[in-house]
């Protein structure tokens, strides 16, 4: 995964955001060649082994995560569909993750911090961390200050929402409210009650 | 009776052996002195070969071949390090480069042990190997990996070449493959990876009993290999991973 977020700017960040779609479509996602092995979707009764396959999976989710912008997965993808089946199965060695792998692999990438079980005290969902809450703190940051929103208070709508697509579109308020809660720390936001919920001012910081 | 050896022949025979001996002694000095500019000579011309050729030595690997040819030929070890004859490597740099190369093999072994259980084909850790030194780096073959494994062997870590099938394969772990396991890593390559209980039954004609403990040995014991339970045919086939081809 790579971490450039200190050195995105939000319009490069649009720029590979703009390249990443227009390459999905001409492209698609390039699926690395281990996903083309039969035995990558069995659970490995060797610990060793399945540490590697476990390890190769993390990798492969956030990045197409962070490819086609998806915040969560859950255990169910593997049995119904959806958005993630290009990657839980393959069709051309007719081989698909087996819901119970795929529930040891979430819990693989909670343990490593790349992902948090979203909602808690629960086990099949996952908010996928392709960005840590860290990076998207100062992602958010740098969004406010080069959109001019500083000192001014705005709802999380605002942000999830924007009327111009942002790095921040869709995110889910989960991972906001962590990143926000990461940047009130260094004093650089504070949560505040609004009317109908609840919502931020960013500071810069003072230097 | 007459006593022999009395008087001035005898006399004489003591002083002749004691030329003979000055004689042998000069002559032995002028053969050591000889032997000493011959050694000089060789190593001039030694010295003026590996400063001319250096170079050429470790970017072309067919001359760094002959070269070596030409070593086990006249019974030098160009390897041999500076603890023993030590200036033909350091005259070379030669050892420094195979020690090098060592290096970089046990990097990928090491590197790739994980995916492959310690077992990379040749051709694989050739290209690997290659692409960790750059193009710069010049080519190297399967005989300079022969003789960096070579170089490995004081330190005791069990690299070995062995033959499994006809193809050269580099082992980084040190255990025994047995028979039965040279059998399928054989059977494996013909077959991109893959092996059942079945192909070992009908093709090798083993017990089921022999081929299940050999498989399930070499998948939870050695991490040799790889299960995959959605077989379509058996419903459960081993991969053996340094047969297969694929990238991390």
């Amino acid at each position: 995964m790579a971490l450039s977020t200190h050195t995105t700017s939000t319009g490069w960040d649009s720029v590979l955001k703009a390249c990443n779609k227009v390459n999905e479509h001409i492209l698609g996602f390039l699926l690395p060649s281990i996903h083309s092995a039969p035995p990558f979707f069995t659970q490995q009764p060797n610990p060793a082994t399945e540490a590697i396959v476990i390890e190769q999976w993390t990798k492969l989710i956030l990045s197409y995560a962070r490819h086609r912008n998806l915040f969560y997965l859950r255990v169910e993808d593997a049995e119904t569909g959806g958005d993630w089946d290009e990657v839980l199965r393959n069709d051309r060695i007719n081989r698909r993750l087996p819901p119970a792998h795929l529930s040891s692999i979430l819990a693989g990438m909670v343990a490593k911090n790349v992902a948090s079980y979203e909602p808690a005290k629960q086990t099949r969902s996952v908010l996928l961390y392709w960005r840590l809450p860290e990076e998207w703190a100062e992602v958010l940051h740098q969004w406010a200050s080069t959109t001019g929103q500083m000192n001014t208070i705005m709802t999380f709508y605002e942000i999830t929402d924007p009327p111009v697509n942002s790095p921040l579109t869709n995110i889910p308020l989960p991972l906001l409210r962590k990143a926000i809660t990461i940047l009130a720390k260094s004093n650089r936001a504070q949560i505040i009650a609004i009317a109908d919920g609840e919502g931020v001012r960013f500071f810069t910081p003072a230097k | 009776m007459h006593r022999r050896g009395v008087g001035l022949a005898a006399f004489d025979r003591k002083q002749t052996t004691k030329r003979f001996e000055e004689l042998s002694n000069s002559i032995s000095q002028s053969q050591v002195t000889h032997l000493n500019n011959q050694l000089t000579q060789f190593r001039t011309a030694l010295t003026h070969f590996a400063s001319t050729h250096r170079d050429k030595i470790k970017s072309d690997p067919s001359f760094r071949h002959a070269f070596q040819q030409m070593c086990t030929s006249i019974g030098v070890d160009p390897l041999a390090g500076p603890r023993k004859g030590g200036w033909w490597a350091e005259l070379l740099g030669l050892g420094d480069w195979q020690y090098e190369l060592g290096v970089q093999i046990v990097d990928v072994c090491v590197s790739t042990r994980e995916r492959n259980g310690g077992l990379i084909e040749m051709a694989e850790l050739i290209r690997m190997v290659s692409k960790l030194r750059g193009v710069s780096g010049g080519s190297i073959t399967e005989d300079d990996i022969v003789q960096s494994i070579k170089t490995l062997e004081p330190l005791g870590a069990g690299y070995q070449v062995v033959d499994i099938s006809g193809r050269k394969m580099v082992r980084s772990v040190v255990k025994e493959l047995d028979d039965d396991q040279t059998t399928i890593l054989g059977l494996a390559q013909e077959h991109g990876g893959r092996v059942v209980e079945d192909m070992l039954i009908q093709r090798r004609q083993w017990s089921r009993e022999r081929a299940r403990t050999a498989l399930e040995n070499m998948l939870l014991r050695d991490g040799l290999c790889w299960l995959d339970d959605q077989d379509e045919e058996y419903g459960r086939a081993y991969w053996v991973t340094s047969a297969m081809k694929w990238e991390a």
